[in-house]
């Protein structure tokens, strides 16, 4: 093969190549960024539903985040405050009842339990008789899968950010729009203290703020 | 080889290039996947990432200090001092602050054992309640044997069992002995009561062998009161107590006296006779003995100026404490302090609320040791006690436990197969301290309380349970507890107190303090002194054995944890060993040097342990340390990292240290450490000791010193006369500087500084281990130890201060200074060490890249580099990690970060109280359990902070301040109150 047929395959060749993996090029980043994690997590529980249609607040659930470093997920009792009365979603209530009707029996509609919330009621042994439930009887912990990590030499502050006024949006996105939770931020360095210099520099939703940007005020 | 698969180095860095490619394309794939597993059911207090305080007691040192135990995500983490407790109050000691490792200890026994098998607790009970019915049927004697027990709920536990029996005992002995000072009171006065001790209220205080600051009986408790008496904050008037130190070996305490003599155990009651003779003398009083028949080596001038001090003292403000274990010198003591007023109302000795830490008997002992050899006893309970360890003939003892002839039925409850719980038969295993709930009254009217704060981790129970299980009356020791208080503590409280009242405010706080009813001093019985010549073993003894303990391990029961294991007695800097100490002189006649392995020889029993030359020692006294020698203690081989040229810490099938308990001497029933005679000759091998003595150093090495280099001022001292005529005194003048920086860092909001009274710091230690608590500071083993590796982020430098008469020191705790012109931070290529807007030097882990250049670059040598990953396999032991805190990989470089976390956590408490941060929001590690309160840490910006005013001190100095590094910690000058003094330099 003449030297320069040789050259032009060669070149066609990694353009071929180049154009193949371009999506996972680009969708490659700096290794411990996991921008856009979304784990399947053992109950569909939906963001969307709870926080964005129903409106319910954040630290309802996510109580820890104003006095603690973790904002926390939120143990199965804060759950079953209102799981323990709503046994089934409204869409699986009605569809229900159509197929009830299409089949001219009568429904108790005190008997219908969603399939996810089966799930966490096995976990505490809930018995929707009598309303009652005790962790102790029931299949364990629920292990869910953690999507927003640091690395351990970060001491990430759940308090200081709340206290100052920041929104959980600005870190977490939409959130109330999720269906399945997504990391969406990077949570690299860099855009910690970018935020820090911009907060520094335009203060916190109008008010002025002072957030350190030394390195021990995350490294410790 | 087959040329099909021969590959040449084209091929191999091709595959090199190719598969390095491809890794790191999949590197930037999914995240490796972690677990968040919440509560089902969370209680209302706990919250993931949040501490929670519960009060509780200490286990592990002898004050048994009230602590909070700092609960977090599940578990205790750090044990910190309980800062309204009566007793200790202010601080922790180092044994108080190490016995959270304990807890975590994977070799504590997790189930009962029956004749050397894991047995069930069905199986242990049944055995020992049938054993228990033939001794009730044929009325056998039954005894329990523990160490001191004052808890209500234990005592009437113990009272409830052994109800049932005809002949049945308690006995409790210490395993280091305060039996005669007891027997003392018990014949002058008529109460068998150790006096509580006032050293806040004392002016004089003369110490005999009492290491009251070290180990004697409540150090915590006695530092505190110690310092209350000796204040520098006010004005030149104020009273600062006067401390005169006769002992036989160097003590903490003596290395802390205003004026110290090394004396021999014999010539104590000499020196007590003659100094009671001449307060006598001064008052027209007579002493109970023929006078003038004092026999010491000790100037008549050093004795009539000690009689001077005691008797212009007021009556009722002066202290004469003793801590050898002999009658004699106990009861000429007491005479002594009767006669200058100490035992009066308001006075420096109070037997209306006697000090409870000691109520062990030998006399009892000793007729119970009779009674085993004889085969008179039934059943043997010993519970939280390790007497085959602790007593001479130990040996004999563990045979008896075996040999079911002589003694039918022997119980050992114990945390851990110790050398007394491996010779019994029965072995029941009696949960932590901080697994169980207990009592204690260590003081009359001042009742402590223990809590649980973690499940039991293995299948253990109380002692209190056991004793009620095999009476037949199953209780758990909670509602025991609640009975016992019902009982014994209600009554006492004050009128209309409800129960539950009384139980939850103690619970919630940790004691409850009653009042006693006030008793009118006993009458004092002068003919029951005694004065007999001489100590035990005559005074003819070429060479006298003195046994101590330190601080770290003590009697023995810290010799199980690393931490105190590698912590560097801070008297002789050494770690993970005992040694025999002997004077320089008596050193350089024999011709032995540090290191020499040396035979003791005392009437047969004979140890080898490496010689240490130290001065402090009288000439005719060899020094060895009790507590070492543990069986077991071959675990810690491989604590250090495994490299090619690593040695164990200590030799398989061996022990950390040497037993020495075997040659406790007998003066009569009296177990006393000191004044057995040995003889001494050289093994001819050779020990290196762990000595970090010379580690770190600030002076400048000899050979590079010039000849008319003057010394570094480093550990400065002054006396108290030259310090009343001028706040200043002693002062060194600093080199007039340049500033190689200009300053330019405004410390807008906080400027953090710390400083460290040297007049407070005794040198306990107790900092160096909550450091190592709090900050996840790894044990590197004795090797490293040697090789100046050590990784304690605060060291406590020993200057000695030695004229012909006396050898004292002053210990300077040293940490990083966080210099704000710090010399670590320019030098370092890849800024991990840089400075933050509050004046810290700021240490990035994920930064560095361990050239160690700061290191070099550090005047006060107080870097510590990761030369490997430490081991960190037991996973049991990691518990104790403090999980606001990194653990530091190899090849990182690490110091003091005054507690960042800590800082942070108080900002965090500041603002979400709407306020600015107070002294109390932040306290780092070290300065909160320091009981002398020698540290103070702070915002050197606020004017009202605890730190502005001591930096403003005019006792206050910089280390090396001539280096212009600008450093944050403040020294205030130690001030002893002795007539003619020199400074260190």
């Amino acid at each position: 093969m003449p030297r320069h047929v040789r050259l032009i395959v060669l070149a066609l060749a990694f353009v071929g190549v180049l154009v193949t993996l371009w999506p996972r090029l680009a969708a490659s980043r700096i290794p411990g960024n996991h921008q856009g994690y979304a784990p399947s997590q053992p109950i569909d529980y939906s963001h969307r539903l709870h926080a964005g249609e129903l409106g319910i607040d954040c630290q309802y659930c996510h109580f820890g985040a104003e006095s603690s470093r973790h904002a926390g997920i939120p143990p199965a009792n804060v759950c079953m405050n209102c799981h323990r009365s709503v046994k089934v979603g409204m869409g699986e209530k009605l569809a229900a009842e159509d197929a009830a009707k299409a089949e001219g029996r009568r429904l108790d509609p005190t008997t219908l339990i969603s399939k996810q919330l089966q799930i966490l009621y096995d976990h505490v042994a809930f018995d929707p008789k009598t309303g009652s439930w005790d962790a102790a009887k029931g299949q364990g912990p629920i292990r869910w899968n953690l999507i927003h990590r640091v690395p351990d030499f970060v001491y990430f502050d759940h308090r200081a950010h709340v206290r100052a006024g920041v929104d959980c949006q600005k870190c977490h996105g939409a959130i109330e729009s999720m269906e399945r939770v997504r990391q969406y931020s990077n949570l690299s360095m860099g855009w910690c203290v970018n935020c820090h210099r911009d907060a520094h520099a335009n203060g916190i939703k109008g008010q002025p703020a002072s957030p350190s940007i030394d390195c021990s005020a995350c490294h410790y | 080889m087959d040329s099909r698969f021969a590959s040449d180095r084209r091929d191999f860095l091709k595959w090199a290039g190719f598969s390095l490619t491809s890794l790191a394309v999949s590197g930037c794939g999914r995240a490796e996947e972690h677990e968040a597993v919440p509560f089902l059911d969370q209680p209302e207090e706990v919250k993931p990432g949040r501490a929670t305080w519960y009060a509780t007691t200490a286990p592990g040192c002898p004050s048994g200090c009230g602590v909070l135990a700092k609960y977090r995500d599940g578990r205790p983490v750090k044990l910190e001092p309980n800062e309204g407790h009566p007793l200790t109050g202010t601080g922790t000691c180092a044994a108080c602050q190490a016995s959270i490792l304990g807890l975590y200890d994977s070799q504590r026994l997790q189930a009962p054992r029956m004749t050397g098998q894991t047995s069930t607790w069905d199986a242990i009970d049944a055995a020992i309640a049938a054993k228990l019915k033939a001794i009730r049927a044929t009325g056998g004697a039954v005894r329990v044997l523990t160490p001191t027990v004052h808890g209500p709920t234990r005592r009437r536990a113990i009272g409830d069992f052994l109800a049932a029996f005809g002949d049945a005992r308690h006995v409790m002995y210490d395993p280091v002995s305060s039996s005669a000072l007891r027997d003392a009171h018990a014949r002058v006065f008529g109460r068998a009561a150790i006096p509580w001790m006032h050293f806040d209220r004392a002016r004089v205080i003369v110490s005999f062998d009492a290491d009251f600051l070290g180990t004697w009986i409540n150090p915590v408790g006695f530092a505190r009161d110690y310092h209350a008496g000796r204040r520098l904050e006010g004005k030149a008037g104020e009273p600062f107590s006067r401390h005169i130190q006769l002992e036989s070996w160097l003590s903490l305490t003596g290395c802390n006296a205003d004026e110290r003599h090394a004396v021999m155990p014999s010539e104590r009651i000499e020196i007590l006779a003659a100094v009671a003779e001449r307060v006598a003398q001064h008052a027209g009083a007579e002493v109970p003995w023929p006078a003038g028949n004092a026999q010491t080596r000790l100037a008549p001038a050093v004795l009539d100026r000690m009689a001077a001090a005691l008797t212009e003292a007021d009556p009722g403000t002066s202290l004469i404490v003793c801590g050898a274990n002999h009658p004699a010198e106990q009861t000429i003591a007491a005479w002594l302090n009767h006669q200058l007023g100490n035992y009066t109302a308001g006075g420096t000795l109070d037997l209306a609320a006697p000090c409870n830490h000691r109520l062990g008997d030998d006399a009892m002992l000793a007729a119970l040791l009779e009674e085993l050899e004889a085969g008179r006893v039934a059943a043997l309970f010993i519970a939280d006690a390790n007497p085959v360890y602790d007593l001479p003939g130990g040996e004999r003892l563990a045979a008896l436990l075996a040999d079911s002839s002589k003694l039918p039925l022997a119980v050992v409850m114990s945390g851990s197969l110790d050398e007394t719980a491996s010779a019994a038969p029965y072995v029941c295993p009696v949960p932590h301290a901080l697994e169980q709930w207990d009592d204690g009254e260590p003081r009359g009217g001042v009742i402590t309380t223990t809590q649980p704060v973690i499940r039991s981790l293995g299948a253990t129970r109380p002692f209190v349970e056991s004793l009620a299980t095999w009476a037949g009356r199953p209780a758990d020791a909670r509602s025991q507890m609640q009975a016992a208080w019902r009982k014994d503590v209600l009554p006492r409280a004050a009128a209309g107190t409800s129960f539950d009242s009384l139980w939850h405010r103690a619970v919630h706080d940790g004691y409850t303090q009653l009042s006693t009813p006030a008793a009118a001093t006993p009458a004092f019985d002068a003919s029951k002194v005694i004065r007999r010549g001489s100590g035990p073993a005559g005074a003819s003894q070429s060479l006298a054995l003195v046994l101590y303990t330190k601080v770290g391990v003590g009697d023995g029961r810290g010799a199980h944890n690393p931490w105190l294991q590698e912590l560097p007695d801070p008297v002789s800097k050494i770690s993970w060993d005992n040694y025999a100490v002997l004077a320089p002189d008596r050193a350089r006649t024999l011709g032995i040097e540090t290191g020499d392995v040396i035979a003791l020889d005392a009437g047969g029993k004979r140890i080898e342990l490496a010689a240490l030359v130290q001065p402090g020692v009288p000439h005719d006294a060899v020094a060895v340390a009790l507590g070492y020698g543990r069986a077991g203690t071959d675990r810690f081989a491989n604590v250090g990292p495994e490299w090619i040229e690593s040695t164990p810490t200590v030799a398989e099938k061996s022990t950390v240290g040497v037993r020495a308990s075997g040659l406790v001497a007998l003066d009569g029933p009296y177990r006393a450490l000191d004044g057995r005679a040995v003889t001494l000759e050289k093994a001819g091998a050779r020990h290196e000791l762990a000595s970090s003595q010379l580690h770190h150093s600030l002076e400048v090495p000899k050979h590079l010193a010039g000849p008319n280099t003057d010394p570094r001022p480093i550990a400065e001292a002054v006396t108290l006369a030259a310090w009343r005529e001028d706040p200043a005194a002693g002062a060194h003048t600093p080199h007039p500087k340049k500033p190689l920086w200009d300053p330019d860092h405004p410390y807008e909001d906080h400027h953090w500084h710390m400083a460290i009274d040297l007049s407070r710091c005794t040198g306990c230690s107790s900092c160096v281990i909550a450091c190592q608590a709090e900050n996840n500071v790894p044990v590197v083993g004795k090797d490293e130890m040697r090789r100046q590796r050590d990784m304690h982020w605060i060291r406590i430098d020993r200057y000695f201060d030695t004229d012909d008469a006396s050898t004292t020191a002053v210990h300077q705790p040293m940490m990083c200074q966080h210099c704000d012109n710090a010399p670590c931070e320019t030098v370092c290529p890849v800024l991990a060490t840089v400075h933050s807007s509050e004046g810290l030097n700021q240490q990035v882990y994920n930064r560095c890249v361990g050239t160690r250049y700061c290191s070099n670059n550090c005047p006060y040598k107080v870097r510590r580099f990761n030369w490997f990953d430490y081991p960190r396999d037991d996973t049991l032991e990691n518990m104790a990690l403090n999980p606001d805190v990194t653990v530091r990989t190899r090849g990182v470089m690490e110091k003091c970060t005054f507690c960042v976390q800590r800082i942070q956590e108080g900002k965090q408490r500041a603002k979400s109280g709407g306020r600015p941060v107070r002294d109390a929001d932040v306290q780092p590690a070290c300065m909160q359990s320091c009981t002398a309160q020698a540290i103070t840490f702070g915002d050197g910006n606020d004017p009202e902070s605890g730190v502005s005013a001591r930096m403003q001190d005019p006792r206050a100095y910089r280390v090396l301040e001539d280096v212009g590094v600008e450093p944050s910690v403040h020294y205030l000058r130690r001030v002893r109150n002795r007539e003619k003094g020199h400074g260190h330099g």
